[in-house]
């Protein structure tokens, strides 16, 4: 039979040392992408944007058509809602003018909470579901930058993994692993706030976990919502992640873990915003670190 | 022009493939079964069964090529989808050359094809540590929608592709390499 020339070993030989290279590189800790990756992601993902718009309108206008039957309950309930946060408008009004002066007497000219946000289009979605990334339409010439955290109106959907001059690419919290932590933090309306890191997400929970670092006298509570808290140097604070689940306890018993539902809705995705933080921390360029933001 | 449309066809399809999710009905995208597109694999069956020649291998070359495109624009893991995709194209290349090609053979090789690659792919994933599934969740959830997906794209390209391919291969004759 044909399959056992020896030229065909030889090649099927060269292929897996050819794909044990190119996988040990890629799970390298690489900082940037090669110029010859940078050019293939952009020229592919010019011609996304071309067919991801006309495919968006299309299911756009497919579910609105579906949404309009619900659409008299939501109005109901979205009026009541709307005369609620009327109150809430004014409260935050003046509490934001009284924050400012208070600042300004502490001559405190930035606040690691400011941000610059960088709107992009998600151009296209990695079809690989074990590898949950997407690509938006603005790169290094835009400003982006590696580790940047991207969030939708919801909160908080992923971080930039790699940047290409006019593309990036984010990895969405659905892939988050011991490598992408965040430093987040509950806060209460009482006591001290809760902090901790989120540590990855678990794919049977659909939740990030969240292990608890600070022992407060508060206890983790279902329902409680989960913010960034900015001490990780790249993302600012204030970010809303979710809401806590469940709570159960660690892996060693010592102390307890909440499952936290992402806020956002990480499947239907097209207009994000990519946080600059104004606070900048400077960075020496080192290897080691696992990435905590 | 038309020397490259082969390969064109193939870009074309990876850059589809990125708003295939979009395509899918919620219920389905979000649920528990993971739908891979797999067309340019198929296109690339297609070749193999209808362009190539018993010693021409463009759709290997064409494999290895845009399985790394896949890797590289998709993924970032790189080399995985363009050894597996490779690989199999090969056995089914081999395969081809003693088989007829008509509609029924094409399903049969398309789902074994598909079936061996996701496994292949989902095996070095494995390997690396970007994985981590139970086999028989993979089997039901992942592995058996997805080639059912994939066939579905494969049915109504089949009259296109092979009558276009059996033209392009009979004007591309002198122009063919040989190993």
């Amino acid at each position: 039979m044909s399959f056992f020339r020896r030229k065909g070993w030889f090649i099927l030989l060269f292929g897996i040392i050819l794909l044990v290279v190119l996988v040990g590189y890629s799970l390298s800790d690489r900082d940037h992408l090669t110029l010859p990756e940078q050019i293939i992601k952009d020229t592919v993902g010019w011609f996304q944007k071309i067919v991801y718009t006309p495919v968006n309108y299309a299911t756009n206008t497919i579910s609105s058509i579906d949404d309009l039957k619900n659409t008299y309950k939501e109005n109901k309930i979205l009026k009541e809602k709307v005369s609620e946060y009327k109150g809430l408008v004014y409260e935050t009004q003046e509490l934001k003018k009284e924050n400012k002066e208070l600042q300004k007497t502490l001559d405190k000219s930035e606040s690691i909470r400011e941000y610059d946000p960088i709107q992009a289009t998600v151009i296209s979605r990695s079809p690989e579901r074990w590898v949950d990334q997407m690509t938006i339409n603005k790169g290094k010439k835009d400003g982006i930058k590696d580790n940047m955290a991207v969030m939708t109106a919801d909160g908080l959907v992923g971080k930039i993994l790699s940047t290409s001059q006019y593309t990036s690419t984010v990895q969405l919290l659905s892939g988050f692993d011991q490598f992408n932590r965040i430093s987040a933090t509950i806060s209460t309306k009482k006591g001290k706030d809760i902090f901790g890191l989120i540590e990855g997400y678990n794919s049977d929970e659909d939740a990030l976990t969240f292990e608890i670092i600070e022992e407060s006298n508060q206890k983790v509570k279902k329902g409680q919502l989960v913010y960034s808290s900015g001490l990780g140097g790249m993302f600012p604070s204030g970010l809303p992640i979710g809401k806590v689940k469940e709570v159960v306890p660690d892996q060693y018993g010592l102390t307890k873990t909440a499952l936290v539902e992402p806020a956002a809705d990480l499947y239907d995705l097209n207009n994000v915003i990519v946080v600059d933080r104004k606070l900048e921390v400077h960075e020496e360029d080192e290897p080691t670190d696992d990435g905590e933001e | 022009m038309k020397k490259f449309s082969l390969p064109l066809i193939l870009f074309l399809i990876v850059v589809l493939e990125g708003v295939a999710l979009k395509l899918l009905p919620a219920t389905i995208a979000i649920g528990e079964t993971y739908l891979i597109p797999h067309w340019v694999f198929i296109v690339l069956l297609f070749y193999a069964m209808f362009y190539d020649r018993e010693h021409t291998y463009y759709s290997i070359i064409y494999a290895a090529i845009f399985g790394l495109l896949i890797d590289i624009v998709y993924t970032n893991v790189l080399g995985v989808y363009m050894f597996s995709y490779a690989l199999v194209i090969y056995l089914l290349h081999e395969i081809a050359k003693v088989l007829h090609g008509n509609i029924i053979v094409m399903i049969l090789l398309g789902a074994f094809g598909i079936a061996v690659v996701d496994v292949l792919i989902n095996t070095i994933y494995l390997v690396i540590g970007v994985s981590d599934v139970i086999w028989s969740t993979y089997l039901l959830y992942r592995l058996l929608p997805t080639v059912l997906l994939n066939l579905l794209f494969l049915i109504p390209f089949y009259p296109l592709m092979t009558a276009q391919l059996k033209k392009w291969q009979r004007e591309h004759r002198t122009k063919h390499i040989s190993f």
